[in-house]
């Protein structure tokens, strides 16, 4: 795709993100009910789910565009996942501060150590470091191959993550596919789940988590089209480099 | 793609693991370096450990399993880094990618020494462990999840080490690059290690869950290695 064409689709994109957010926003502060026993706090809820799906899901891509970057080394599969780890690692970081915040008014502190909260935050730091590995390797083809490499591995402890969420016991609820676990944590009352069975507030999840994905594909987007617009660059730069060398 | 060449070196492939597992226990045999080095930095952890915690004797039992954990796991990116780094240094490794086996032998071959290397080190550990903290660390269940926790660490560790070995500032990357990616595994694995402590020993139940954890992760960490090993050490 030519890079007139793929701005005008970019901008479409972003105009349908924004309307989206717009949407799930309304819906959240004013469509979805007050929660029974967290109050206007749990709205937290749609913003905190949201993010840690795009998290996930960026990674995954990130995952993908790792193995097709291994199958043939072309440089818009590096970049995909370059791209996508750099986006997951900010709505991480949403997740990660927006459930403290909540966390607060729900369990009484901000942090606690339990395996879950540790092990999303280790999968921060984790791809947090994706980043050193790519600054220390000098040649391009080679940082590409371990950049790829690496989110292939560090993939591994987001399946651990998401099982061992699901396998250890824990004081934080489970949402996807987890119908089981929540029921009984609305069950003691001590989750703040306990009002999710109401429709509305599943239907304006639903919709925050679209509008989240759109975001992301929108980031998505800008970013890969940024990155190439400075590969371009560089590109001209040496190539004027050269020409003036041959002038001299 | 096969840039292993698996097909036509796979009669070889048992003989190839076997050759550099022993020449690595040989190469540790005359130099003696790797595992002392690892010997000798547990025990300075450890003892500062200790002097951390010293005014509550209590508390530094009930952290025993992780502090072995955090060891073990401490020790072993030194183990990593020097089992690799005399490769690049006496320019042996590539000699070994000239010779016509699978590349993934090289990789279970590696695997396998440094996990020897390592759990020469936990035997020293947990002798030291039950000194020091008077706990049941000597219980078979113990130490085969020891085993298995160690064969993932390091199975994950080869594979990142191939990579930080080649990279600029590569002593200091290591770490920061592999920490994250064994806590998935150190946390299911100290968890039942924790569960074997008490006197009376604990259902299956309890520990299933923990231990099936550690399997999964040696599991996929192999196949991710078998998979992309020979990406990393091309060059």
């Amino acid at each position: 795709m030519d890079n007139t064409r793929l701005k005008r689709n970019i901008r479409i994109l972003n105009i349908v993100s924004m309307f989206a957010l717009a949407i799930a926003l309304f819906m959240i502060f004013f469509y979805a009910p007050v929660e029974r026993t967290m109050g206007n706090v749990q709205r937290i809820f749609y913003f905190h789910v949201g993010s840690a799906w795009v998290g996930s899901l960026a990674f995954f891509v990130a995952l993908i565009g790792g193995i097709l970057f291994l199958r043939r080394p072309e440089k818009k599969w590096d970049t995909l996942a370059l791209a996508s780890v750099e986006i997951g690692l900010v709505f991480l970081s949403i997740a990660i501060v927006s459930g403290s915040v909540w966390g607060k008014p729900a369990w009484n502190t901000w942090w606690l150590w339990s395996p879950r909260l540790t092990l999303v935050t280790i999968m921060w730091l984790a791809y947090a470091a994706y980043f050193m590995l790519r600054g220390a390797v000098d040649d391009e083809e080679r940082r590409g191959r371990f950049a790829a490499v690496y989110v292939i591995i560090s993939f591994v402890t987001v399946i651990l993550t998401f099982a061992s969420i699901r396998i250890l016991r824990d004081i934080h609820p489970v949402v996807f596919g987890g119908a089981l676990e929540s029921a009984q944590g609305a069950e003691q009352g001590l989750q703040e789940f306990s009002g999710v069975d109401s429709t509305k507030m599943v239907i304006t999840l639903n919709v925050a988590v679209v509008a989240y994905t759109l975001i992301y594909t929108a980031w998505l987007a800008n970013r890969i089209y940024l990155q190439r617009l400075m590969d371009q660059t560089q590109l001209l730069k040496t190539r004027l480099a050269s020409y003036l060398q041959g002038e001299s | 793609m096969n840039r292993g060449g698996a097909a036509e070196t796979s009669p070889i492939f048992l003989p190839a693991v076997w050759a550099i597992v022993r020449k690595d226990l040989q190469i540790e045999r005359h130099t003696r370096q790797t595992v002392s080095i690892m010997i000798m930095f547990s025990l300075v952890t450890v003892i500062m450990f200790n002097f951390a915690l010293e005014t509550n004797l209590g508390a530094v039992r009930d952290v025993a399993t992780g502090l072995l954990w955090a060891t073990i796991l401490l020790a072993g990116t030194l183990g990593l880094n020097r089992s690799l780094a005399i490769e690049r240094e006496n320019e042996t490794f590539d000699a070994i990618l000239i010779a016509p086996v699978n590349r993934n032998a090289i990789y279970i071959g590696k695997v396998i020494s440094v996990t020897i290397f390592s759990l020469l080190l936990e035997a020293v550990l947990v002798i030291m462990f039950i000194v020091f903290f008077n706990k049941p660390f000597w219980r078979p269940p113990v130490l085969f999840v020891l085993a298995l926790g160690t064969f993932g660490y390091i199975a994950a560790g080869i594979l990142v080490t191939s990579m930080t070995i080649r990279a600029r500032s590569r002593d200091v990357l290591l770490p920061v690059l592999l920490l994250p990616l064994s806590l998935p595994l150190v946390l299911p694995a100290s968890m039942a290690v924790a569960a074997f402590m008490f006197p009376i020993w604990p259902e299956w139940g309890e520990v299933q869950s923990a231990i099936s954890l550690v399997l999964i992760y040696d599991l996929l960490m192999v196949a991710v290695g078998f998979l992309t090993y020979h990406y990393v050490v091309e060059s």
